[in-house]
């Protein structure tokens, strides 16, 4: 078989017929010289091959980089900082579930009126109420537990839930009013009751709710 | 007079022909009036078939004769004979009670109406308003000389009244006032026999079996006359009106031939059901129906009136007997609830659990069914009443 310098030149400029290529890569991959002619061939062949190998290094893509070997101490950091991120996108979604309750806390309700007879009124953003004598209340915002000495008539301006027990609340709903008193005769520390339900009361209380609120 | 509001109610003009109204609490807090032909069977929604009150003018101390109901407003003194026409309330008449609160009411004709009760300013002076109701005249007014409370006691008030010829028999008990959220009643109780219309004091008697004899009956009926015209009225000593639990709640007995208590009858209820009961309503024979609480089911006033704890029990006058009906357990504390027709009293149930219902029993064979849905926003039937004979 001939390799000459024509020959190989085709086969660079990669116009050479199949045939031909076998030919050439046969004899550049051979170490049996005497196979070939190769008396048209005035180049050094290893020179050539090396030639070749770089060109077909260029055309095919870098080897992938082997990965890094990971420590202990990057693993931990790498937790560190996603349970960082966690807490803080967690934050930033509790911040708008609970902006109104954790973020903007409605005010305790806080009533006194130290009068021995009158009534004082007062009107909040929240609730207007009247407020009977001799009487120091307040409800909890958060939890709405309530502490009560004497009577309040309250109309709240949004709910209010107040905590009556370990697992009994009462909502106090909005536009609607109220009596609340100190429970002197029952169990429970108070009696919550809607003015729409005043008739279910004994006439008789009743009949001093109705003198004391003017209701 | 441009006395309630009218509401969105989108009734026909049948309505003065209807034979029921009921009155109802919603579970917002606004109160409806519907009229109704039956109460045997179907659905009816306050807010769609019910005439919207408005709150300032009404509440449901109103009572009901012959198509027209009765309301005192305690606020302005007015009271008034309406109906209902077109979805609205007209009002036909008024009469102004200046500084009076009704116990009780009786009619002692057709169209004569004697309203008994206190002065607003101290409920501790007793006052009574004979009304002639075709033109809401008022016939005669004045005192009612009862003895006025003393001592420890600062308020007073009348349980019943019935009228025989020309006698009254009022029965009343004093109160302590303990600040605004306690009081307490006398462990007594009295029945004053009056002469009518003279209203002058005949005899007054004490009787210490009980104490609170009847309460309010523009908000619920605690006494009857029967077949023979004996009448019998129920005590009410327990936490919703007399305040005095260690007192048993009794029927007593006032003989039709006879001006005084009788000393022989008592019906010891609480003995008989372990409970207090409030309100009771005439069968016909020797029945009625009872409402009664079940103290193991509330915790105090509270929760008295929101918790669903009443039962209903028919009792037997002669006997002393009493039998439970089975019903859901009712609430709200005092209800005018029943209305007996024939062999059928309907009985108006406000179950937590079942809805609240027009139950219908079978005075003669006993049977319970269910009868007209009270649905939408209702929270309470907080009375129901035949509106014509």
């Amino acid at each position: 078989m001939n390799i000459n310098n024509e020959l190989l030149e085709k086969y660079h400029l990669n116009t050479c017929t199949s045939e031909e290529r076998k030919q050439v890569e046969e004899w550049l991959f051979n170490t049996n010289v005497d196979e070939w002619d190769t008396t048209g061939f005035t180049g050094d062949k290893e020179v050539l091959k090396n030639e070749m190998w770089q060109e077909i290094v260029v055309d095919i893509p870098p080897f992938a980089k082997p990965l890094p070997t990971r420590t202990k101490l990057y693993f931990m950091w790498k937790g560190a900082i996603a349970a960082t991120l966690l807490i803080v996108m967690l934050a930033g979604l509790s911040y708008f579930c609970f902006k109104q309750t954790n973020v903007q806390p409605e005010a305790s309700i806080s009533l006194i009126n130290t009068s021995s007879h009158q009534v004082k009124h007062v009107d909040e953003q929240g609730y207007s109420a009247s407020v009977g004598p001799n009487t120091a209340a307040k409800i909890n915002s958060e939890d709405g537990a309530i502490d009560l000495k004497g009577s309040i008539l309250i109309s709240p301006k949004r709910d209010i839930t107040i905590a009556q027990g370990l697992h009994q609340s009462t909502v106090l709903k909005k536009g609607q009013t109220y009596v609340i008193l100190k429970n002197s005769i029952g169990k429970s520390g108070v009696i919550v009751i809607s003015e729409k339900n005043l008739l279910d009361m004994p006439p008789v209380m009743q009949q001093q709710i109705n003198t004391q609120f003017g209701i | 007079m441009a006395l309630f509001a009218f509401g969105v109610g989108c009734k026909s003009n049948t309505d003065k022909a209807a034979k029921y109204s009921l009155y109802i609490l919603a579970k917002d807090g606004k109160e409806y009036l519907l009229t109704h032909n039956t109460l045997d069977s179907g659905v009816l929604k306050p807010e769609a078939n019910g005439v919207l009150l408005d709150s300032k003018d009404m509440d449901r101390d109103v009572f009901a004769k012959d198509n027209f109901f009765y309301h005192l407003n305690r606020k302005t003194g007015l009271f008034s004979k309406f109906f209902i026409h077109s979805g609205q309330l007209k009002t036909d008449g008024a009469l102004l009670l200046k500084d009076f609160s009704i116990d009780n009411f009786s009619w002692i004709s057709q169209d004569t109406l004697l309203l008994t009760g206190f002065n607003l300013s101290g409920y501790n002076h007793a006052k009574y308003k004979l009304i002639k109701i075709n033109n809401m005249q008022m016939i005669a007014e004045g005192d009612i000389e009862l003895p006025p409370p003393s001592g420890e006691f600062t308020t007073q008030s009348i349980g019943f009244v019935e009228k025989r010829a020309d006698r009254l028999f009022i029965g009343y008990t004093y109160h302590a006032s303990q600040g605004i959220s306690n009081y307490l009643s006398s462990d007594t109780f009295y029945v004053a026999e009056m002469a009518y219309p003279a209203m002058k004091r005949i005899k007054v008697e004490k009787d210490t079996r009980s104490t609170y004899p009847g309460g309010p009956n523009t908000i619920q009926s605690y006494g009857f006359s029967n077949q023979q015209k004996d009448y019998y009225f129920m005590s009410c000593p327990g936490i919703a009106l007399g305040n005095r639990p260690e007192i048993p709640t009794g029927i007593f007995r006032i003989k039709a031939n006879e001006n005084h208590l009788d000393q022989d009858y008592f019906f010891n209820i609480s003995a008989t059901l372990k409970n207090h009961a409030y309100g009771v309503w005439y069968l016909g024979g020797d029945q009625a129906i009872i409402r009664a609480e079940r103290k193991d089911l509330y915790k105090d006033l509270n929760d008295h009136y929101s918790t669903a704890h009443f039962e209903f029990y028919i009792i037997n006058l002669k006997t002393k007997s009493a039998k439970k009906l089975h019903l859901p357990l009712d609430k709200g504390t005092r209800r005018e609830c029943v209305i007996v027709e024939g062999d059928t009293a309907y009985i108006s149930v406000n179950s937590t659990k079942d809805g609240n219902f027009i139950w219908l029993y079978d005075i003669k064979t006993g049977s319970l069914k269910k009868g007209l849905q009270l649905a939408g926003d209702t929270d309470f039937i907080m009375r129901i009443d035949r509106l014509n004979p």
